[in-house]
């Protein structure tokens, strides 16, 4: 998927209708989320009950919403665990796919846990994490390790495995050691796949960070949308999803725009291939 | 030949054994509270495959799985062709549909609960929803990269609306929804178990549940190590698909 859609991105803005294309692309786009909300907004009125949300009483509850303390609260806390686990699994993403990628005798015998992991539904591992970390941050914490560890590990030995012969081999001519030709030539020629898997991670921790919530109950941004939800506040939960959905849109952003600034040679190399 | 295949697959038969091994003894020297070994494990599993509970939890679960994935399909692949073929729609709904795609999707379940209750359609909704954006997402980025000159030729070949989709739409662009459905079935596993642990509790996800309500961890265990495999097995699933399907391609 990833790469389709570089290569998609990539091409576009090379082609001449492109500019045509963009400036129409505003109209259709009001058009199409003006309808959106209008349905749902009808849909609601004319066949939920009160509580359920709808566009004009998510909009009501915003301003209401973002200056409750329980609200900061919960987000700053779950904002800052994700970042906290992210931050982790990266140390150690990186560190164990380098060694994959680079190491034939760590891959054949690492492989198969780091693939057999990343396929394990991660929502299953929360009975066993809050019995060993307790209804606590920790067990948050570890779901979230736990939830993008692994896509940084494969994308980081993919990269490490993609990087040229040849890059390897000038960097052993110039008699560069193991460990600062892995540090300073696999390492940043593997970026773009490191890129990709952290994306891929960030949108994994932001989910592990609200299922951990939803499942032991501790106070979090997760828990707000669960309680609010509960108590038939639909509309102010909503503005949770909210957030949830504007910073994994904003991550996603955040990394396509650092691949775009700082790796343009990427995108083309994916084009062409 | 044969020395081959022991050198290839000696080290994972190796470190496997190992993986089993630690299992073993850091369980024998942990509380039974937290950890059990690997053998009290598979006696556990055996027990429940013996007393039939696995397997009506497990075709429980298939139920559910299942029908949410199909629905994503039928409903994500049909109408990211008709976005791909209709600019002004794929234009105009294309950004909040990457929206939705980025929307942690679990963050919904507690509306879903309280709108639809314990049922069995909330959970089917739950997997649908899950499974079904990277199905539309992946369709459409295929069917956008479809050469323009290929729709040309099948126009000035006078082919009709349908035989343009037959022939040139769905075969161009099942690729890559194949790497949508790969993707979709990691996704759909992960909206199976959220499903039933939030929602009315049924299936595999049940058994983790009471298991780990009455401190049965040799139950808890073998329950995350059922749904383990059934995970990796369908990963493999999804990869030979996409592979297969990838021959296709250019």
């Amino acid at each position: 998927m990833t790469d389709a859609s570089l290569t998609v991105a990539a091409t576009r803005p090379a082609k001449a209708p492109a500019a045509k294309f963009l400036s129409g692309a505003f109209v259709p786009r009001l058009i199409a989320g003006v309808t959106i909300l209008a349905l749902w907004e009808g849909v609601v009125r004319a066949f939920a009950p009160a509580y359920v949300a709808k566009p004009s009483g998510i909009v009501m509850a915003i301003p209401k919403v973002i200056v409750d303390p329980a609200f900061l609260n919960a987000s700053f806390v779950t904002l800052s665990a994700v970042a906290q686990g992210l931050a982790i699994a990266l140390v150690f993403g990186t560190m164990i796919g380098l060694l994959i990628g680079r190491s034939v005798v760590a891959d054949r015998t690492l492989r198969h846990y780091v693939n057999g992991f990343y396929a394990v539904p991660m929502v299953v591992v929360l009975p066993l994490f809050s019995l060993w970390f307790g209804y606590s941050g920790a067990t948050r914490l570890a779901t979230i390790v736990f939830s993008s560890l692994f896509s940084i590990i494969v994308n980081v030995a993919d990269g490490a495995r993609a990087v040229p012969r040849e890059y390897v081999e000038v960097s052993r001519s110039f008699r560069a050691g193991r460990i600062s030709t892995l540090l300073e030539v696999v390492l940043p020629a593997s970026m773009p796949y490191f890129l990709a898997g952290l994306r891929l991670a960030a949108g994994r921790a932001l989910i592990g960070a609200v299922v951990a919530e939803f499942f032991t109950a501790i106070g979090g941004l997760g828990y707000f949308i669960l309680y609010n939800s509960r108590t038939f506040h639909h509309n102010e939960a909503f503005v949770g999803v909210l957030l949830l959905a504007g910073f994994g849109v904003g991550f996603d952003m955040l990394v396509n725009g650092s691949i775009r600034r700082f790796m343009p040679w990427y995108r083309r190399d994916e084009a062409a291939s | 030949m044969r020395r081959e295949l022991i050198n290839r697959h000696a080290p994972f038969v190796l470190s496997l054994t190992a993986g089993m091994a630690l299992w073993e003894v850091v369980g024998r020297y942990s509380s039974p509270a937290f950890m059990v070994p690997l053998s009290a494990t598979l006696k556990k599993l055996w027990q429940l495959i013996i007393g039939g509970t696995l397997i009506t939890q497990f075709l429980d679960s298939a139920a559910l799985f299942l029908t949410g994935f199909v629905l994503a399909l039928l409903i994500g692949m049909p109408l990211g062709l008709l976005l791909a073929r209709v600019r002004g729609l794929r234009v105009g709904l294309e950004p909040y549909i990457m929206i939705l795609y980025a929307t942690p999707m679990v963050a919904l379940i507690p509306f879903i609960l309280s709108m639809m209750g314990f049922g069995f359609a909330p959970k089917v909704l739950v997997v649908f929803l899950f499974a079904v954006f990277p199905v539309l997402y992946n369709t459409i980025e295929g069917a956008r990269s479809i050469k323009p000159e290929l729709i040309e030729v099948a126009r000035s070949f006078r082919s009709s609306e349908w035989s343009l989709w037959r022939e040139v739409m769905v075969p161009y662009t099942l690729p890559y929804t194949m790497t949508g459905v790969r993707l979709a079935i990691g996704r759909g596993l992960v909206g199976m178990v959220a499903a039933e642990f939030f929602l009315s509790s049924t299936g595999l996800g049940q058994m983790i549940m009471t298991a780990s309500q009455n401190f049965d961890t040799a139950g808890v265990f073998a329950a995350i190590l059922v749904i383990a495999l059934i995970g990796i097995a369908m990963m493999r699933l999804g990869r030979r698909i996409e592979t297969h399907f990838a021959r296709w391609r250019n």
